[in-house]
Parts: C-alpha cells; sequence; structure tokens
C-alpha cells in the first residue's frame, strides 16, 4: 500500500490556515487599520486628562451658529450621496406554479406512451435511456395535451396550458403579497417556444384587467436564461419609473413543442421539459423595503452568438420527415463552460470580495509576466455567495457548474432536487430552486444568492440576490408538500 | 472659526454644483435620436400581380364561389397595386405548407438587406452596438432572432438583446419604448431595432371568412432603425423623439378577442379578425390621444378645447347640434406637422384622418404607402416617414406623429421632432416620381371589378 500523501496533507492544512488568515487580512484591511489608530488616540485622550481635554475643546472658539451651519453642509452633501444612487430594486415576493398530480408522468407513463406513439424501438430505447440518466423524479408533470395518444398540440390546448400555469402562479402571488392588479406599472412576460398573438401579456392583461397605461412587453425565442432578461428589463424600467412595481412572468408552454419524430438530438427536450411558471413581484418604492424579500444587486448578461459552434448549440429546425423540434448538440456541456467563464469574468469584480480579487490579479499578472506554465487561479466564489441557484437544465450542466466552481453538494442541492422533482421547468427553474432553499429553512438575512440561467443563443446570464429578511419555514409554496422528503439520493442510472 | 466657514461655504457650493451637473447630464444623456432608418425592399421577382394573386385563391380548393368572390372583393377594395412584396413560399405555391427554413430565410432576408445597408450608410460597425430589439409578431424560432443577427454580424458579447413577439401591428412604438427607457439609465448607448412582419408561417388555408382577410391584405416588408442617446451623434441624426404613449385596452374583453390567432371550427390556424373591431380600435385610439393631447398639443389649442367643452355644455340645450364630436373637436395640426398613420387599410387611414380632422394631403403618405407597399404591419410607419422624406417635405423643427393599432387592443404613438433637413430617397427612391398617383386605379378593379355587382 502507498505511503499516504501525510507530508501533503499536513502542508495543506497549513496553507488552509495561510488561505484564512491572508483572506481576513485583505478584507478588513480598513478595520484592522482603523483599530490601532483609535487606540492611540484613546491613550492620548486619557493622558491629557478631562480638564486638557476641556480647554482644548474650548480653544477651538466654536459657537453655536458654526456648529448648526456645519451639520447642516454634511446632512445636505449625505442626502446629495443618497439621491444620486440607482432606485433599489426589491423583490417583495414570488410565486411558482404547482403542477395538479394528475398531469404526473412517472418514468412508466412516459415509456408507454412514447411506445404507443412512435414507431421507432430505437429511440424509445434511446429515451429511456436518456430518462434513466436523466435525475428526473417520477412526480414532474407535462400539460394535459401532451398526455392524449398522440397528443393534442392545438392552439387552444396551447393557450390553457398558458393559462393554467401563469393564472395559478399570478393567483398564488396575488394572494401572498395582497397585491392589487390595477396597481401594476409594469408587465414582463416571457415564454420562449409559444407566442400567440395578442401575446401571453395580453392574455393577462385582460384576465386581471390590469389598467390601460401598463407598460407591457413580450419576450420570446430567447430560451431558457430568460428569465434573468425579463428581471433585467424590469430592472431597467423600475429605474425610469418612480415609484413603481413589476410583473415578471418566466415560463415555458410544453404543448406546442413536444417533438413527434426520431431524430436523437431532437428527442432529448421531450424528456427533460416539464411544465413550470413563476410570477415575481418588483418594486422601487423605498418604503416596500420593509416587506421585501430580496433586493436585486446585480444582474450579468452574457451573449456566444458571435461563435458558431455555440450558436448553433440549441437550434430549432426540422428533421429529414419536415417535423420540426428543437435539437441540443454535442458540445453543449464545453460551450456552457465557456459562457459561464465569461459571465463569471465580468460578475468576479462585482461580487469578489478584495482577497480574491488580488490573488487573481496577481496569479494573471505572473502568468503573463514570470510563467505562463502557472495554473490559472479559479476565485472561490463560495465566499462571495452563500446560496446558488444554477439552471436545472439537466444533469450534465449541473455536474459541469459543480466541477467548474468547485461547490459542494450542499451548494448545488437546490437544483439537483428540483430538477428531480419538477424536471427543467426552463425559465423559471431558478425560482423553483430558490423555493426549495426557503422550504429548508436556510435562507437567513444578509444571505447572497446567485442565479445562473444559460439558453438558446448561447447564452449565459446571471443575477445576484441580497436576502432582506430571515425567511421562515414552513414556506408556503410548490415544496409544502413534499420538503420533508428532500434531500433524496439521486442515482446515477435508475434502471428501469 | 474662518476655517470652518470656509469649510461650510465650500462644501455647500460643491453639493449645488454637484445636483446641478447631474441634472443637466441627465437631460444632454437621455434624449433618445433616430440616427437613421432603411426600409426593406425585396427583389422585384417577389412582387405579387394580379394573376399571382387569383391564382393563390384559386389554389385552395376548399373555398366555395361565394368565398372566392368575397377574397376578390376584399383585394379589389383594398388600394393596394401590383407593386407589392409576398413571401417567396407563396409565390412558388408552397403557402400550405411552408418549411422552417421558409420562414427562417423570409425574416433573415429582410434583416440582412436593412441592417448592411443600415451600417453602410451610417458608418458604425456592429461591434459599436449595445442594445438589440427585433420584433416579428408571429414568428418566433429558438435562438432568437436577435441570436441570428449577433450570430451573423459577430457582435459583442455583452450586447444587451431584447426580441419581442406577438405583440401586433402597433409593436415599433413599443420597441421604441423598450430602448428609450434603457437609453434613461444608461449614457453613450447605441441601439438597433429591426422591425418585420412573418407571413410564409401564418397563411391561413381554411374557409373562415374573418381569417381570410389577413391573407389578402398583409404584405412583406419590415425596418431597420439606428438610435442613440450620445449627445455626440446628435449633428447626425435625422430625428429626436419627444414623447411617446402606450394605451392598451387588453381588459375590454371585446377589444381583446377582436384580433386574434386562433384555430377555425376545423383546427386550422388563422388571424381572426371580428366585426367589434373598429369599435375597439375607436375606444383604443380615443385613450391614446386623451393621453397625447396634454403632451404634444400647444397651451393655446388645450385652453381653446376646453372652453369649446364648457360652453358646448353650457349651452347644449339651445345648441342644434348636440354632436359632441364635432362641438369639441381637438385642432391635432396646431401642434404636429406630419401623420405617419398604420396602413392597416384604406378604411383605417380614412377613419382616421376623419377623426383627427385631417386633408387630403396628411393623409397622402399612408395612401401612396398602402397603395406601392400594402399592409406591411408593424414596418408600415417607416415606409409612411420614409415616403414623406422622399417628397422632401420634412424641415427641421417639423413635428412628426407616428399612430399605430394593433392586437391586443393597442394604440401606440410617438412623437418626433426633425432635427434637419431630410431627403434621403430610401426604399421610394425609384418610385417616388410617380406618386401621388391622382386615380388610383386598381389593377385588380380592372380584371375582377365584376364582382362588386355579382
Amino acid at each position: 500500500m502507498p505511503m499516504a500523501p501525510l507530508p501533503e496533507f499536513s502542508s495543506s492544512v497549513k496553507l488552509k490556515y495561510v488561505k484564512l488568515g491572508y483572506q481576513y487580512l485583505v478584507n478588513n484591511f480598513v478595520t484592522l487599520l482603523f483599530i490601532p489608530v483609535m487606540a492611540a488616540v484613546y491613550l492620548e485622550l486619557v493622558r491629557m486628562g478631562p480638564e486638557e481635554i476641556v480647554g482644548l475643546w474650548r480653544s477651538l472658539h466654536i459657537d453655536l451658529i458654526q456648529i448648526l451651519c456645519s451639520f447642516f453642509v454634511i446632512v445636505f452633501a449625505a442626502a446629495v450621496y443618497l439621491t444620486s444612487r440607482p432606485q433599489p430594486v426589491y423583490l417583495m415576493d414570488y410565486a411558482c406554479f404547482k403542477p395538479p398530480i394528475t398531469c404526473r408522468v412517472p418514468f412508466a407513463t412516459f415509456l408507454e406512451h412514447t411506445r404507443l406513439i412512435s414507431s421507432d424501438e430505437k429511440s424509445v430505447r434511446f429515451q429511456m435511456r436518456i430518462l434513466e440518466r436523466s435525475g428526473l423524479g417520477e412526480e414532474t408533470c407535462l400539460p394535459p395535451a401532451i398526455h392524449y395518444i398522440p397528443p393534442r398540440p392545438t392552439m387552444e390546448a396551447s393557450r390553457a396550458e398558458a393559462q393554467l400555469v401563469i393564472f395559478s402562479a399570478i393567483d398564488d402571488l396575488v394572494r401572498k403579497t395582497g397585491l392589487k392588479p390595477k396597481d401594476i406599472d409594469i408587465l414582463v412576460v416571457n415564454c420562449s417556444l409559444f407566442s400567440p398573438t395578442p401575446s401571453l401579456s395580453a392574455m393577462i392583461i385582460n384576465k386581471y384587467k390590469l389598467r390601460s397605461n401598463v407598460r407591457s412587453f413580450n419576450l420570446s425565442g430567447m430560451g431558457c436564461s430568460a428569465g434573468l432578461i425579463s428581471i433585467d428589463l424590469a430592472r431597467d424600467l423600475l429605474q425610469v419609473h418612480r415609484s413603481s412595481n413589476a410583473l415578471v412572468i418566466s415560463t415555458e408552454i410544453i404543448t406546442p413543442n413536444f417533438y413527434g419524430g426520431n431524430q436523437r438530438s431532437m428527442l432529448l427536450p421531450n424528456c427533460l421539459f416539464r411544465m413550470g411558471a413563476a410570477a415575481i413581484l418588483l418594486s422601487n418604492r423605498r418604503r416596500d423595503a420593509r416587506r421585501a424579500k430580496y433586493r436585486l444587486v446585480h444582474v450579468v448578461r452574457t451573449h456566444k452568438g458571435a461563435d458558431d459552434r455555440a450558436y448553433r448549440c440549441v437550434y430549432q429546425e426540422e428533421d429529414a420527415e419536415g417535423l420540426p423540434g428543437i435539437s441540443l448538440s454535442k458540445d453543449l456541456m464545453a460551450i456552457a463552460g465557456e459562457a459561464l467563464k465569461s459571465n463569471i469574468t465580468t460578475i468576479g469584480p462585482l461580487v469578489l470580495p478584495m482577497s480574491e480579487q488580488l490573488l487573481f490579479f496577481l496569479t494573471l499578472v505572473g502568468r503573463k509576466l514570470i510563467n505562463p506554465k502557472w495554473k490559472p487561479y479559479i476565485p472561490d466564489f463560495k465566499l462571495a455567495f452563500e446560496h446558488f441557484c444554477i439552471h436545472a437544465g439537466g444533469r450534465a450542466v449541473i455536474d459541469e457548474l459543480q466541477k467548474n466552481l468547485e461547490l459542494s453538494a450542499e451548494h448545488v442541492e437546490a437544483s439537483r432536487m428540483t430538477l428531480h422533482r419538477f424536471g427543467n421547468t426552463s425559465s423559471s427553474s431558478l425560482w423553483y430552486e430558490l423555493n426549495y432553499i426557503e422550504s429548508k429553512g436556510r435562507m437567513r438575512r444578509g444571505d447572497r444568492v446567485w442565479q445562473i440561467g444559460f439558453g438558446s443563443g448561447f447564452k449565459c446570464n446571471s443575477a445576484v440576490w441580497k436576502c432582506l429578511r430571515t425567511v421562515k419555514s414552513p414556506v408556503d409554496g410548490p415544496w409544502s408538500d413534499c420538503i420533508d422528503r428532500y434531500p433524496v439520493d439521486i442515482p446515477e442510472v435508475v434502471k428501469l | 472659526m474662518e476655517l470652518l466657514w470656509t469649510i461650510s461655504a465650500t462644501l455647500l457650493l460643491c453639493s449645488l454644483l454637484s445636483i446641478l451637473w447631474k441634472e443637466f447630464d441627465r437631460r444632454r444623456n437621455r434624449n433618445c435620436y433616430l440616427l437613421d432608418y432603411v426600409c426593406y425592399k425585396p427583389s422585384d421577382d417577389r412582387k405579387l400581380s394580379t394573376e399571382l394573386c387569383s391564382d393563390v385563391i384559386a389554389r385552395n380548393k376548399r373555398l366555395s364561389v361565394s368565398d372566392y368572390k368575397f377574397l376578390l372583393k376584399v383585394v379589389v377594395n383594398s388600394g393596394i397595386s401590383e407593386e407589392t412584396y409576398g413571401p417567396r413560399s407563396i409565390i412558388e405555391g408552397r403557402e400550405e405548407c411552408p418549411t422552417h427554413d421558409d420562414c427562417v430565410d423570409e425574416v433573415d432576408d429582410c434583416m440582412h438587406r436593412t441592417l448592411d445597408e443600415l451600417f453602410l450608410r451610417t458608418g458604425i460597425s456592429p461591434i459599436d452596438v449595445d442594445v438589440l430589439v427585433v420584433n416579428v409578431s408571429m414568428f418566433a424560432p429558438s435562438p432568437s432572432l436577435t441570436s441570428r443577427i449577433i450570430n451573423r454580424y459577430r457582435m459583442r458579447e455583452d450586447v444587451n438583446t431584447f426580441s419581442l413577439a406577438g405583440m401586433g401591428c402597433s409593436a415599433s412604438p413599443i420597441a421604441i419604448d423598450l430602448v428609450n427607457n434603457i437609453f434613461k439609465t444608461r449614457k453613450r448607448t447605441l441601439a438597433v431595432v429591426v422591425t418585420s412582419e412573418s407571413i410564409a408561417p401564418n397563411w391561413y388555408c381554411g374557409t373562415d371568412k374573418s381569417m381570410m382577410l389577413g391573407n389578402c391584405l398583409f404584405r412583406s416588408g419590415g425596418c431597420s432603425f439606428m438610435l442613440t442617446n450620445d449627445p455626440s451623434l446628435k449633428h447626425r441624426a435625422k430625428m429626436s423623439l419627444k414623447c411617446l404613449v402606450r394605451a392598451h385596452l387588453g381588459a375590454d374583453d371585446d377589444a381583446y378577442s377582436c384580433a386574434i390567432q386562433r384555430e377555425d371550427a376545423e383546427g386550422r390556424v388563422g388571424f381572426h379578425l371580428s366585426k367589434s373591431l373598429p369599435k375597439a380600435a375607436v375606444l383604443a385610439f380615443a385613450e391614446n390621444l386623451q393621453r397625447l393631447a396634454p403632451k404634444v398639443l400647444p397651451v393655446g389649442e388645450l385652453a381653446l378645447y376646453v372652453l369649446r367643452g364648457l360652453r358646448h355644455r353650457l349651452w347644449r340645450s339651445k345648441e342644434a347640434r348636440t354632436d359632441a364630436a364635432t362641438a369639441a373637436r381637438v385642432n391635432f395640426k396646431s401642434g404636429v406637422d406630419h401623420f405617419c398613420l398604420h396602413t392597416g387599410g384604406a378604411a383605417v387611414i380614412d377613419a382616421v384622418g376623419r377623426a383627427l380632422g385631417l386633408t387630403k394631403y396628411d393623409v397622402e403618405p399612408a395612401r401612396m404607402t398602402l397603395h406601392r407597399w400594402g399592409n406591411t404591419s408593424v414596418s408600415s410607419l417607416w415606409y409612411v416617414l420614409g415616403y414623406m422624406e422622399a417628397k422632401k417635405r420634412l424641415r427641421r423643427k417639423d413635428r412628426v406623429l407616428m399612430l399605430s393599432f394593433g392586437a391586443g387592443f393597442k394604440c401606440n404613438s410617438c412623437l418626433w421632432e426633425v432635427l434637419r433637413d431630410l431627403n434621403d430617397g430610401g426604399a421610394w427612391e425609384d418610385c417616388i416620381r410617380a406618386y401621388p398617383q391622382q386615380t388610383l386605379v386598381n389593377p385588380f378593379m380592372e380584371k375582377f371589378g365584376w364582382v362588386k355587382e355579382a
């Protein structure tokens, strides 16, 4: 048996403490400088004695008017500074659609349906293998129209699904926040693969009788990362319009997009995409800060469309028989990794503590000037965030990100469990994951959350939120009846 | 202490100066300038002649004789010439089963031609674009059309893209609203907006009359335009945005369902235009004008309107005419010099013209655009603007009002101020001399005029 690498172990432990010490030193530099200075001043004051201090004060000849003037000026300068800051954007609350049990698609049902619909045994077995390794559970849901044999993807059924998922989520949100539909100033809806005319935003305006001067926008075709694009747009609008609130709806409508052919690259979405929707209420009123759950800190968007490989990675096209579907290329993981790296390069300086940035900068300089063989330093994002919501695009995506960002199993637990319980609900998955973290009672005041979404294009978008009040469990949401069963152990391969 | 006074005074002065500077900076950097716009001119082999139109109609074997007559009547009364364009899939006989490639090619052709020319004319490189908005109502593939553009022109990674879909014929002002809001949060930003409509995937092949209108009226068209809030580019800009008003009547069920994409009784998808559409249009129009008038009209005109209204109400019993519309009408021409009306159809243009009190000269650009290009949906406003520019009507300090209607039901408007004398021919370059056509002899009338009596 080879000798255990004990020397390495002890040196790595020492290294760990050195690193900790270094982080404390750099991040609290100003405080560390402040303490000796204050100590010196205090000692000096003690040495001088009370009479000398009073004498010193009197010698300054300050009278009341001057004190008031300087006080007024300081207050004025502070007010100028405060009013020039950008408007904060608060997340009041959000609600996720909880699919009814009748829409459940256990593996057995899915395979039985596929066998009855498809003529090709090979593609049935291919889908079975995908399901086995997918990380999905037995409780994911598909819309009613897809349960028919063969599926009935009519426009009416698509609208019905949209109404079911969106209206349920909004009704939940209204109940939780006491929001009056007439008070909504901005409405942003994103649904990638279904865009009827009039739009889904018009459908919401019609159902909830919103005002005629509501600013509505309907984004479509923007993929699984479109939820964060909607948040970005809502944030820009809230910067311009004072004392307003915004309702953001993120969803994906599955009905019209079930692929009926046999091309393998196009069968993957059938296996992974499931029903879901989220409704989010944002506000920029300062008085709402007390009731708000989170504050939006940053949104960073990266688009890799200029690179052909990235652009073709998730592509809607027709197969050889003319059946439309979305094909996923084999390069998806590599491209996701590259897109993430670009996104991190922008978001890193905004969120990482000084210690990490300095290390990264020094390693970069070292690689460029001293020795290009130095390993690039991967900043430790666990220092910047307490919680991670990674888009539950598929097991491979979560694995890849866990490896790239060096995250522990607990950090990616929300993503894995959401994929297991709800499947890939596209742009709304980030909100199911956030709800999981809250339901587990892990969300404390001051915690920072990083939401990362990937989507066709190829885009990688991130949002950073800061928690404003500890969220007490039990939490009302899609996890309320099953959170105690989680986390579950998801085997590599589920034998079917 | 003197020192304290000096410090206080300096701090106060600095604070005041910083506030003033922030205000000034905010106003300077938040204007929305239109640098240029390019209207799409498809190749001539895509023109829809009378022969072609009647062939296409005849190809639908499900139609009865009365259906043929109805369609021909619509075409004859449409005010559209033989110079309008259609998508290749329809011309080549594939209107009932267009492939995904057909649909993508149709939009690609429009986007690429217009964007190539736009970048060439403005001399701005695609790398410098910060915001990209595409709005095509009835076609939203994955990856989005914005991604197609980013891929083709190799734009930067941090471009903010927005792909609007499903927002109907009045989506142009919506895209401008989006960009305008972004301009107010960032400095020195350059935005490119592409508006078009997709006809190939939306051909209706059933027999429901309310859905066949779309087939007859919509034509291929599109426009790309570039906006910026950079004050250093102001000298090159054509127009500056003054105000924008959006009115959405979706809360009313009739208005919401008067223009809706749905399946007919046999399960074929089409765009249904109901009989309550004119009423919804009137309500949306009134709502929009109510909010637009105070922003657009001079104070004198507003005061006159209030006085007329009071007089009408006080002397109502003595007035022979109790028609409210004629008694207290606002004269929009006091605040607006040119009107870009959505070319929804001859009836729409006439109705809007009457409501606003416009003359034949004022509605001429819209009428001629309908004649030359047909109803190109979202981009129609830009063809109308192009006509005015080609006719050299747009002079410095003129005010241009763009007004459009769309499914939802929405009425959106925006007011521009012209920054310098404009005289580009644009898409009208080769045919502007033939306009205005004194007699709009409809070629369809000659061939199918018998339908009117039948």
